[in-house]
């Protein structure tokens, strides 16, 4: 199904690729980098490519839940990057810097 | 032929600006490639006859949040960083095998399941006349979805208040009252 012949046509598969590649960049993202900001922004483009793949579903199966499930998702991902920036900046203020090293010296 | 050429520069592109997010050392220009990212993947929802949500994406990601990262990345006042990577060349290769395993793994499932679902390409190219209204969108929220919805609406709250509550605080998480 991912032989060369299948490159003219844009199909499902097509976009459940790239929307792995994406997912995979991400998570790359979360566990390689260390400032704080750069790791939300990988759970950020993790969810994006959940979302490609909805609504790539939803397109192929010509079924419209999938871009109400996307609605949601966007949803919850905002106020999740709010609570993640809001954690962030308490952390600058105790530390000065937004490292994750940081987090073991946090107690209580 | 040109919509696959089109799906093939923006997949390109998405892909080019998430590793550079991935690799970028300035927090700034990691954050410019995820809006690039966004804005290319708004590009791929319309592509994908999914207007509202492709509109949705502009406004909440590429604008909204976009902003509210580098916003409080001014608030910081981050120099570029000395040591953007973690520490570590066995753990980083074994982080680099365990996205490669995930990725693979999506890969199989995704052809496992479209292999299920069995569409061929006769059957999505019948489909693509299909576009979805917003009426039919609508329609689906304030019935079937009304209570996720509302409960949406809560947590938002929830979220704007938790969110002053956590900021205010002086000192962090040492709180001395």
């Amino acid at each position: 199904m991912f032989a060369l012949e299948g490159l003219k046509y844009v199909g499902l598969n097509h976009y459940l690729v790239l929307s792995g590649i994406l997912f995979t960049i991400g998570m790359l993202a979360v566990l390689l980098r260390r400032n704080l900001i750069v790791i939300l922004m990988g759970v950020e483009l993790m969810l994006n490519a959940v979302n490609l793949s909805f609504v790539a579903f939803s397109h192929f199966s010509a079924n419209i839940n999938g871009q109400l499930m996307v609605f949601f998702v966007m949803t919850v991902a905002a106020a999740e990057a709010g609570v993640g920036l809001a954690l962030a900046v308490t952390l600058f203020k105790t530390f000065r810097e937004v490292n994750i090293r940081l987090f073991e010296q946090l107690k209580g | 032929m040109e919509n696959s050429l089109l799906f093939y520069v923006l997949s390109t592109l998405i892909v080019l600006f998430s590793f550079g997010m991935l690799v970028a050392a300035n927090p700034v220009f990691s954050a410019l490639f995820l809006a690039l990212t966004m804005v290319g993947l708004a590009g791929l929802f319309f592509h994908l006859e999914a207007y509202f949500i492709a509109g949705v994406q502009l406004i909440v990601y590429a604008g909204a949040v976009m902003v509210l990262f580098v916003m409080v990345l001014m608030l910081f006042d981050l120099k570029k960083e000395i040591a953007p990577f973690s520490r570590g060349t066995l753990a980083g290769f074994v982080k680099l095998v365990c996205a490669g395993a995930l990725f693979g793994l999506i890969i199989g499932a995704a052809k496992h399941s479209t292999e299920m679902m069995m569409i061929t390409p006769e059957q999505a190219a019948s489909q693509s006349g299909y576009a979805v209204e917003m009426k039919a969108l609508a329609t689906l929220l304030f019935t079937k979805y009304l209570l996720a919805f509302e409960v949406l609406g809560v947590l938002l709250l929830l979220i704007a208040v938790g969110v002053v509550a956590v900021s205010r605080a002086k000192g962090g998480t040492h709180v001395r009252s």
